[in-house]
């Protein structure tokens, strides 16, 4: 789900940097009010390589394989400091595998980072809603939400930019029907990474519940 | 896990000897000006830049092969459908089939610049390491937080990735078929990512207190700033690589 380089226009590959770096600016912000922001870097960066590598882990789906995209699992567990995640990851990715590129990350960061933010806050927001619901079933089911809302938004966005960005004279209908399709097409892959944080975020809880409290 | 991005980083080529925030700046201004054509006439042009870039920075043409195959074979699973469904103008009937020209026209202009751009990344990369990168990137303004970010992480990849391996093959070898799909599969890859999640968790709270020991976050340190020097070659480099960069954009603009 990242952008190669040659398929947007610039205009789209600067707007893409201009909204990571407000984007960014706000997460740093955040992150700055923090009684000791330094304290958060080391666990933040250690997580992040452990994302970078746990996302190549090949699911056998027949007829393939896919990999899971985890930006929403990253968002529940980082918090704010998932933005600045998915940058590096993102860097690393087309720096060692040539997966995504250096123009794209602003435009990718935000394909994948915007809905790691949103399944982050969408985590947490069982701490406000009082659901009548055992604390492992709550736990379960917005880690579901998390996960799919996260790499829900991303193939949403991703198929939106391509497809409406394309150097071609593709027909409005025909963008359309191919966006509906391809999310159509999707939606298994989403509803198994979203059951695949529900485990890992319940079995952080069981192992070692403060890595969920960011 | 193990890269071979970095293995070139020791030639003495002129893009080698570019400071590394000049570098930085004169090859995205050069990447984005080639993002930014879409008229197939400046094609040879940046194709031909991208060439004189790569002939100049001596890395072997190998390199730029294996780098390519990937990036390369994930483009055409996103564009290879153009031809056949973009544009009024059929130049090719099969059937059903209608290879139409617009279409390759778009397929022509994403893969020349997609080839530019990735070959003129190539040379950023493979120029310099990535701590320089990443130096370099600091050095220019970048977030403290997130340099840190990328070091740490950069610096903790390869041992945790070592990890997981290890943690792979002890699974398999308590009897765990990973080749085909159930739900007690993706329980035991979800305890997977979660174990490795807690050892890099575990991990981070060591690398935290040895930071702290050397001083990480005292005011000391954030306060120290290093002087900027003007090395006249990068200098000179760089506003030949803008000059290219913004004579490619005023191009596009007037055809």
């Amino acid at each position: 789900m990242h952008i190669s380089e040659g398929i947007l226009p610039s205009k789209i590959l600067i707007s893409g940097y201009v909204i990571t770096g407000v984007t960014l600016w706000y997460s740093l912000r955040q992150l700055n009010r923090q009684s000791n922001p330094s304290e958060g870097i080391p666990q933040a960066a250690l997580l992040t390589a452990a994302f970078f590598i746990a996302s190549g882990i090949q699911i056998p789906i027949p007829p393939a394989s896919v990999h899971f995209v985890l930006n929403g699992l990253l968002g529940a567990v980082l918090g704010w400091y998932g933005f600045p995640a998915i940058i590096v990851g993102l860097l690393f990715q087309a720096i060692m595998f040539g997966h995504g590129g250096l123009t794209t990350l602003g435009i990718n960061a935000v394909i994948m980072g915007i809905p790691a933010l949103i399944a982050g806050f969408l985590f947490h927001i069982r701490h406000q809603i009082k659901f009548p619901l055992r604390k492992s079933l709550s736990l379960q089911l917005f880690g579901f939400l998390a996960g799919i809302a996260g790499v829900g938004l991303s193939a949403l966005l991703f198929f939106s930019i391509v497809i409406t960005n394309l150097p071609s004279t593709l027909d409005q209908q025909l963008e359309k029907t191919a966006i509906y399709g391809l999310m159509f097409a999707h939606i298994p892959l989403i509803l198994i990474e979203g059951f695949f944080t529900a485990m890992v975020v319940s079995f952080l809880q069981r192992v070692k519940p403060e890595i969920l409290i960011n | 896990m193990k890269f071979n991005f970095e293995d070139h980083t020791h030639f003495n080529s002129l893009l080698h000897r570019w400071d590394v925030r000049y570098k930085i700046i004169g090859l995205f201004a050069l990447m984005f000006a080639f993002a930014s054509v879409d008229d197939l006439r400046l094609i040879p042009a940046i194709l031909s830049i991208s060439v004189l870039f790569y002939s100049l920075s001596q890395l072997p043409l190998k390199f730029l092969w294996h780098r390519l195959t990937y990036p390369g074979f994930f483009l055409l699973g996103v564009i290879g459908l153009l031809p056949f469904l973009s544009g009024d103008t059929i130049i090719f009937q099969w059937g059903i089939l209608s290879l139409k020209l617009e279409g390759c026209q778009a397929v022509l202009l994403i893969i020349s610049r997609f080839l530019a751009i990735f070959t003129l990344g190539l040379v950023l990369l493979g120029t310099s390491s990535t701590l320089s990168l990443i130096k370099g990137l600091r050095s220019l303004g970048l977030s403290p937080i997130l340099t840190d970010m990328m070091l740490i992480s950069y610096r903790y990849l390869f041992e945790l990735g070592h990890q997981f391996q290890k943690m792979q093959r002890a699974t398999q070898l308590r009897g765990f078929k990973p080749h085909h799909f159930s739900r007690r599969n993706l329980q035991i890859y979800s305890a997977l990512t979660g174990s490795l999640l807690i050892r890099s968790y575990q991990q981070s709270q060591q690398v935290y207190k040895a930071m702290k020991l050397r001083g990480y976050g005292t005011l000391s340190q954030q306060r120290t700033h290093k002087k900027v020097t003007l090395d006249y070659y990068s200098a000179i480099a760089l506003f030949i690589t803008l000059l290219i960069a913004t004579s490619l954009i005023g191009i596009q603009l007037f055809l």
